[in-house]
């Protein structure tokens, strides 16, 4: 049980503090908040683990969208996996249920990390 | 087990496409960590970026999951000519898995295919090489996970994405892990 919700936070810090930096346009396209990673400028912000599919995500500081939770884990899932559990037959796996699977030798993934697609393994 | 760090130093990151096997794969220019075996999980917790460009450039790096691997597989072994790269224990009295994970930044034949599928993510790490210092670091119980060593779940790469609008350019760069 973590002590509180941000004890779970990673970090990235993007500095440009002694380089031209990004450009909006360049900024944009990473995703990052263009006020933040242009000349001079230094980003600092949390970044959180995906349960479901294993993954560190950035979290947008200037972000006012709310982020996805998911009550079977009670933590936060990345975008992706918060669309592809709304999809029909959408079945609950965190990434230690599908390391286990795949890690006893039965099954692999022929899917993706937020789609997996479990398979038996070939005898 | 024990943690390690995968460093590249003073690395031409040649841009390449995502969703496409990278081009020039005998030139150093990736880092891809790759578990030694079918029951290997690695926990990638530290990626560090500094720029060495001489001139503004967009380094479009992305941290994503492989999803053809390389040919052949567990590409070239890191050399100390440039550019210099290593990869060893944190802890110098630390003890090697088993199965070693396979890291590499050239292929003899086939590079990588760095995802582009919408259902995977990539981890944005783009900065400006003229200057630019970029370091992502896991919280514990947050990393990014590496299950088994097939494609998507076992390989992940970092490399310069001109699909994200990268350009070629100098940097050196870490990935530190923890391989069980």
């Amino acid at each position: 049980m973590p002590f509180l919700k941000t004890s779970n936070d990673g970090e990235i810090s993007i500095d440009h503090s002694a380089s031209p930096g990004l450009t909006p346009e360049q900024a944009r396209r990473f995703g990052y908040p263009a006020e933040l990673v242009g000349e001079g400028k230094r980003m600092t912000a949390p970044t959180l683990g995906c349960p479901h599919c294993g993954s560190a995500v950035i979290l947008n500081p200037m972000r006012t969208r709310e982020r996805a939770h998911c009550y079977a884990c009670n933590k936060y899932i990345c975008d992706i996996c918060d669309a592809v559990r709304h999809e029909p037959g959408y079945v609950h796996r965190t990434i230690e249920d599908i390391a286990a699977l795949m890690t006893s030798g039965k099954w692999r993934n022929a899917g993706s990390m937020s789609k997996p697609v479990l398979v038996p393994m070939e005898d | 087990m024990a943690k390690r760090v995968f460093s590249t130093q003073n690395m031409s990151w040649i841009a390449s496409a995502s969703g496409a096997a990278i081009t020039s794969p005998t030139t150093p220019q990736w880092m891809a960590v790759k578990g030694g075996n079918a029951t290997a999980i690695i926990d990638i917790l530290e990626i560090l970026i500094s720029g060495l460009a001489s001139a503004s450039t967009l380094g479009g790096f992305i941290f994503s999951r492989v999803t053809t691997l390389e040919a052949a597989a567990g590409g070239a072994a890191l050399t100390t000519s440039a550019p210099k790269a290593s990869d060893g224990l944190m802890n110098p009295s630390g003890q090697a898995v088993t199965n070693p994970v396979v890291v590499f930044n050239a292929a003899s034949t086939t590079g990588p295919t760095p995802s582009n599928v919408i259902t995977n993510a990539d981890l944005n790490l783009g900065l400006n090489m003229f200057g630019g210092i970029l370091r992502w670091n896991a919280a514990p119980t947050q990393q990014w996970w590496i299950v088994g060593n097939t494609t998507t779940t076992g390989e992940s790469i970092l490399y310069n994405c001109s699909t994200a609008g990268g350009a070629t350019g100098l940097a050196s760069a870490h990935i530190m892990y923890e391989p069980y």
